[in-house]
């Protein structure tokens, strides 16, 4: 688990141009939207792209992030238990 | 004392639903829908559906009477056709000794082409013609010439979705200055796998015939088509006025519209006042009703702010054309105008179940007399525009046009040399990070001159640019071809209109004003400084950020070089605050 964090940590950082951010700045339980780290809806739709591109997921429906993209656990929790790659 | 009122004396249209005014209307009133499986546009994502002009090109180019064989732009050709249907319905034959000028709204402008050569033409030496005609402006010059007016005055604007509202508002502006005698104005936009796979990363399409308004829809179906109208100053043989019109900007978001519909809010209440209207004179709303979740109920919140006591019929025919994004405006137009001669209000198609938040819409009804309509238009970045239109000419608010003299407070101009990291004083790490370098220096340019100008906020601003946000439109074609029209990033579309830097600041500088783009090639910033000078002229803004943004690409070079044309400059940013004086 510790190293698909790492791993999706460094994918956030390059699909969002999160420049001055290392993955050790990231929070594993901290929230990823609004008081968070700060990212918005257009932020949402690439971590659905990179939940396609990396672990075959595809979420049909942008609502379905809500829950999944809470914080790095969850999105990691969620990565285990349905990726087909 | 003036009272000129601007007649609309002929329309020419095409879309899903039919090639001429005639058949558009036949659909209408059957409620058939032209929303269909995909045809002319060849794409990964066929299973999204879609409302194409039912004409392949070279059924264009015949009724066009065009022998070449060529490949050319469906923008371009569509274009052609209606503008040449709007001369004639207009019964204008001979345009000798007229002042003419022909404004066009599109983004797509020949990207269709482009995209269709794309891989060929890194090699391909014979194509090196084909992308310069990328370019909107070269789409509109091109579209004057087939349509047979090629001595007319030629423009381009380009304000995502709202583009060919924006259209019909200058050119009434420039029949009240008395800058034309004969105005043409629309917009034409093909379907392109461009904008079909941006639209998709954004998850917006709806695979399913769209429902607006409708507490199940899922989006909206992209269309494609071209409108334009005849616009005179006092015509004897009107179809219809325009009494009103409004052009804000929401400043909320680049893709989204904001929960209270504020900017909406303001062009529908500017456009009422403009006609010198209560909101219960307006008897049809013609909706931007796109169909996706955040659109309608945007826009349902800005209409019950603005008709508090008694909802107007509204419908949206986007679900008959499909979201015709560019050329929207003008073809809502065109279908308001049809509605108001023949007392009918147009169906909103698919919609069963009232959706919370949301209006509800009027589903088809013949037999009411329509003396005025609203036309909604919104834009990507909250370009969001309104217009009036009415079955008889209303006596316009009778004033003289002030007459208001302007200077220039501020003028900075960066290079691609100049170092563009003291942009952090203006602009936090998260923000910057999705910015390339033209908007980085488009901002860079615009803070510095609205800050030598001591002015936080202007009444409005005017942009120019020839080719857009290049690099990321560019990024974002290689990426189609290179992955398929897969897992394309969200990020590289949401920025590649050519009005993103124009909303960017206007977000930035929470400007709600007259907001616009000039895409039309080397003449973008000329117009851009007419239409700034105008808004301070007649008194419409006290302060105008007029800005010119232009950059290159690697690939597009390497087409000039091999064409022997000269070079573009690799980063352009020029901003100017005007101010009256």
């Amino acid at each position: 688990m510790e190293e698909l964090i790492q791993t999706l940590k460094e994918q956030i950082i390059d699909a969002l141009n999160l420049e001055e951010i290392t993955p050790e700045d990231i929070d594993n339980d901290a929230p990823l939207f609004g008081d968070g780290l700060g990212l918005d809806s257009i932020d949402a739709l690439e971590l659905i792209v990179i939940l396609d591109r990396f672990y075959g997921i595809k979420l049909a429906n942008p609502a379905e992030g809500k829950e999944i993209f809470k914080n790095i656990n969850t999105i990691a929790d969620y990565i285990s238990k349905n990726r087909t790659k | 004392m003036t009272q000129d009122s601007i007649s609309i004396t002929g329309l020419g249209i095409l879309c899903a639903i039919g090639n001429d005014a005639e058949s558009v209307l036949d659909s209408l009133r059957k409620g058939v829908s032209g929303i269909r499986r995909m045809k002319y546009l060849s794409s990964k994502h066929d299973y999204l559906p879609v409302g194409e002009v039912q004409l392949s090109e070279d059924q264009m180019k015949a009724m066009l009477g065009i022998d070449n064989p060529q490949p050319m732009s469906r923008t371009t050709l569509m274009g052609a056709i209606a503008i040449r249907q709007a001369l004639q319905h207009a019964g204008i034959e001979d345009v000798t000794g007229k002042r003419v000028v022909l404004i066009n709204g599109t983004t797509v402008g020949g990207m269709d082409l482009t995209e269709k050569y794309f891989q060929q033409m890194k090699t391909d030496d014979s194509l090196l013609d084909l992308p310069q005609g990328n370019e909107c402006g070269k789409s509109t010059v091109e579209m004057a010439e087939l349509a047979g007016v090629g001595t007319a005055r030629t423009c381009t604007i380009s304000t995502a979705c709202s583009s060919a509202l924006n259209s019909i508002i200058l050119g009434c502006e420039m029949l009240r200055a008395d800058d034309a005698d004969i105005v043409i104005a629309g917009g034409s936009e093909a379907l392109s796998k461009f904008h079909l796979n941006g639209f998709n990363t954004l998850m917006i399409l709806d695979k399913q015939p769209c429902r607006p308004f409708d507490a199940t829809r899922a989006g909206l179906n992209l269309g494609e088509g071209a409108a334009f109208v005849v616009l005179e100053k006092n015509s004897a043989k009107s179809l219809a006025y325009v009494s009103g019109y409004g052009n804000r900007c929401d400043a909320f978001h680049q893709t989204a519209s904001s929960e209270n519909g504020e900017g909406a809010y303001l062009a529908m209440t500017e456009a009422l006042n403009m006609a010198g209207m209560k909101p219960s004179d307006i008897q049809y709303v013609n909706a931007h009703g796109t169909g996706t979740p955040n659109n309608d109920v945007s826009e349902s919140q800005a209409l019950k702010r603005v008709f508090t006591e008694k909802m107007p019929y509204v419908s949206s025919t986007k679900s008959f054309t499909g979201h015709t994004t560019s050329a929207s405006g003008s073809i809502e137009t065109a279908i308001c105008i049809l509605a108001m001669q023949n007392d009918f209000v147009p169906a909103n198609l698919g919609w069963t179940q009232q959706s919370e938040g949301c209006i509800a819409p009027c589903l088809g009804l013949s037999g009411v007399q329509l003396d005025n309509v609203l036309c909604n238009s919104f834009g990507f970045g909250g370009n969001d525009s309104s217009l009036v239109i009415s079955k008889v000419a209303h006596a316009e608010i009778s004033h003289e046009r002030p007459c208001h003299e302007y200077e220039t407070a501020s003028h900075i101009t960066l290079s691609a040399e100049d170092d563009l990291k003291s942009l952090k004083a203006f602009i936090s790490p998260m923000e910057l990070r999705r910015m390339g370098t033209l908007m980085k220096a488009a901002h860079l340019s615009a803070l510095r001159a609205l800050k030598e100008a001591g002015i936080e906020c202007p009444d409005a601003i005017v942009t120019a640019t020839a080719k857009g946000m290049f690099s990321t439109s560019i990024q974002f074609l290689e990426d189609i071809n290179a992955n398929d029209e897969e897992l394309l990033k969200p990020t590289l579309f949401m920025q590649s209109t050519h009005n993103t830097i124009s909303s960017a600041i206007a977000i930035r500088t929470g400007c709600h004003g007259y907001n616009i783009t000039y895409s039309h090639s080397d003449d973008s910033f000329k117009w851009a400084m007419y239409d700034a000078s105008r808004l301070i002229r007649t008194g419409k803004a006290r302060s105008v950020l007029v800005g010119f943004y232009d950059e290159s690409t690697p690939l597009f070079d390497s087409f000039d070089e091999r064409a022997g044309r000269k070079p573009s400059e690799p980063l352009h940013a020029e901003s100017l605050v005007l101010i009256r004086k």
